[in-house]
């Protein structure tokens, strides 16, 4: 980071002690936050949780390798659906996590196979089949699902031994997969995998140059994101206890992809955001007219795309530079409140420069 | 043999609409290069304004006309306020543009005219004529009739007039188009509205079958997609007769086949396109692309 060598002291996130006590307290934060917190708002809160998931999911492959996936919410209906069965039939609960992460990589696995042979946009035409096909299938295989009576499935009452109450338990469930599945996420998007997806995203033609096959990254991205939104699915179960076809229906599917690009696309913190913005929009919306959610959506995706192309995370990350660097040199020409619409993407192209510049 | 018949004959009908929407996005991508998830969306719009002209007590014909001249204009305004920043960007980011447009249409129309389904007066009866013995339906053989007819002239205004000939530049080679003098501009948006009219018409001709709701052409737009899929981005031909093969294949899986039934037939182009994947990745009448570093 070029800038933060202008910098005379060290930044505040750049000391040693903050680095080590930062994520301490945010585990201590998150530990005590669902004791004190009232009951609609730690279901809200698991709710996000859930979908915060899904959207890192579709981050992994279409955020950080660049392959746009229209098909993330029939995975997290088939490990939501796998989930149900499973309890229904009274299987071991770690076997159900399992299945329904397996079974959604492996329905991943057989699409990207097909999918990525063809190159260029044909993920997303093929992957945009997925929830079209999904809620017939469901409704056909009824015995499996419910047909469209849907699946309920009751299994996150909190244990007595706890002493927690079900809102409480169900929170902190919804934390330790999530935390496992960001944090797991993070270092892959980070490492050796994480650069060869970078790469695949930037010019496939110069992947393949380099000794990494785009064909086997951008199949081995796509099976991950199912893997995770098998992972959300489960979560999706334990948290909402139903699903039905309407679940990965078309519109959820696109408002997905909405969210994860408004929250910020390759960007962890922006899966959360986007996770957020897809539990709370929807609530907010309906408050007032619920026929204007999927008009206030295209708006807003629209508008993030043409003013903010990193999303709200990008947002976060701004405020912040801008803040320290008005505080490093407070002078005319380090004006925090640069118009958004030119100097905006100049900042956001220069940025991903940088952040590859610095994974490679 | 007279179901068989009928079959065959529907599943033109429905092929010709899904062959029509496909054509246009074919225009789309050989003009800008990226793919326009948003033309069906575009289509439901200009059949919603149609509709609502004739509860207003404009005849059919004249509504669906101003309806056509409404989608050109809305498609030309698109590419040049909408598209055209991300055109010669990214092409996985002016698809999530479509997708915010196609959200954006269905969220208007949504809110316009609610999500509830609007009865479409059809220009066709719903008699069927004895041919040879089989009865097949007007509306059917209509459609694919003047479906066809669009189809000609649009390959008549590509290969016989100057605009064609320019339009055909712009796809070509944007940059060496511009050299020689014309507005790449101005054709990329005339290509914008001709793309927009023809699933315009594909949609005015589905719409008293399928009923209008926002979300009508969803389902066309993933046949549309497969269609183009299995005939390949660069072949016009190819994608019409894929879209043929699509809409006679599903109808008679339909029926012939107990597991898919009416319901999951939808997923025919897909176990098509999987078994094409394996033999021809480049699709049944594409050619190779070769991409310089």
């Amino acid at each position: 980071m070029a800038r933060a060598v202008d910098v005379p002291a060290p930044s505040l996130r750049q000391r040693p002690w903050v680095r080590l006590a930062a994520p301490l307290l945010l585990v201590v934060l998150l530990a005590v936050l669902p004791l004190v917190l009232p009951e609609s708002t730690n279901e809200t809160l698991a709710r996000i949780g859930v979908f915060a998931v899904a959207v890192l999911g579709l981050n992994v492959v279409m955020g950080y390798t660049g392959q746009v996936s229209l098909g993330q919410i029939f995975f997290l209906g088939l490990g939501a659906y796998i989930t149900g069965y499973g309890v229904q039939q009274d299987w071991n609960i770690v076997l159900v996590f399992l299945l329904a992460c397996l079974g959604a990589a492996a329905a991943g696995l057989l699409v990207a196979l097909a999918a990525a042979r063809l190159g260029g946009l044909a993920i997303a035409m093929v992957t945009i089949a997925l929830p079209i096909v999904g809620v017939p299938l469901a409704k056909r295989l009824s015995d499996y699902t419910g047909g469209s009576q849907g699946l309920s499935a009751r299994f996150a009452d909190a244990p007595e031994a706890t002493g927690l109450y079900d809102d409480q338990w169900q929170l902190y469930v919804v934390l330790v997969i999530g935390g496992i599945v960001f944090l797991l996420t993070r270092s892959l998007v980070r490492g050796k995998f994480g650069r060869a997806f970078a790469i695949v995203k930037g010019n496939e033609a110069v992947a393949a140059s380099m000794g990494i096959s785009p064909y086997r990254y951008k199949v081995l991205a796509f099976t991950i994101a199912s893997l995770i939104g098998g992972v959300s699915g489960f979560l999706y179960m334990f948290v909402i206890q139903y699903t039905s076809p309407e679940t990965m229906s078309f519109g959820h599917s696109i408002e997905l992809l909405a969210a994860m690009v408004i929250g910020g696309a390759g960007s962890i913190v922006g899966s959360l955001l986007g996770g957020a913005w897809y539990v709370l929009v929807p609530e907010l919306t309906n408050q007032v007219d619920s026929s204007l959610t999927a008009l206030l959506q295209g708006v807003v995706l629209l508008a993030v795309l043409f003013v903010l192309p990193g999303g709200l995370a990008s947002l976060v990350r701004r405020l912040g530079r801008g803040r320290r660097r008005l505080r490093a040199e407070p002078g005319p020409g380090a004006s925090p409140t640069t118009p958004l619409s030119t100097a905006g993407s100049a900042t956001a192209t220069e940025e991903t420069g940088t952040e590859k510049r610095g994974h490679a | 043999m007279g179901t068989f018949v009928q079959l065959v004959v529907d599943g033109l009908s429905a092929g010709s609409v899904y062959a029509a929407i496909a054509l246009a996005i074919v225009l789309v991508h050989s003009a800008t290069g990226l793919i326009n998830f948003a033309q069906g969306g575009m289509a439901v719009l200009s059949v919603y304004i149609a509709w609502w002209l004739t509860t207003r007590g404009v005849p059919l014909i004249v509504a669906l006309l101003v309806s056509i001249v409404f989608s050109i204009a809305f498609g030309a305004l698109v590419e040049r306020y909408l598209m055209r920043r991300f055109e010669r960007g990214d092409p996985d980011t002016a698809v999530v543009v479509t997708i915010g447009l196609l959200t954006l249409i269905t969220g208007v129309a949504g809110w316009l005219w609610t999500y509830n389904n609007q009865q479409f007066p059809s220009l066709f009866s719903l008699d069927t004529v004895s041919f040879l013995g089989v009865s097949v339906s007007q509306r059917s053989l209509g459609t694919t009739a003047v479906i066809i007819v669009v189809m000609a002239a649009l390959q008549g205004l590509f290969l016989g007039t100057k605009l064609g000939l320019a339009l055909r530049a712009v796809a070509n080679n944007p940059e060496s188009a511009a050299f020689s003098g014309l507005p790449v501009g101005r054709l990329l948006m005339v290509g914008w509205g001709l793309a927009a009219a023809l699933g315009a018409v594909a949609g005015a001709l589905v719409a008293p079958q399928l009923t209008l709701t926002p979300g009508m052409l969803d389902n066309a737009l993933v046949y549309a997609l497969a269609a183009v899929i299995l005939g390949g981005l660069t072949s016009p031909v190819g994608v019409v007769v894929a879209a043929w093969l699509i809409g006679v294949l599903e109808n008679l899986a339909a029926v012939y086949v107990p597991f898919i039934g009416y319901d999951l037939k939808v997923a025919v182009p897909f176990i098509l396109i999987f078994v094409v994947l394996l033999v021809r990745p480049q699709g049944l009448f594409g050619r190779k692309t070769v991409v310089r570093v």
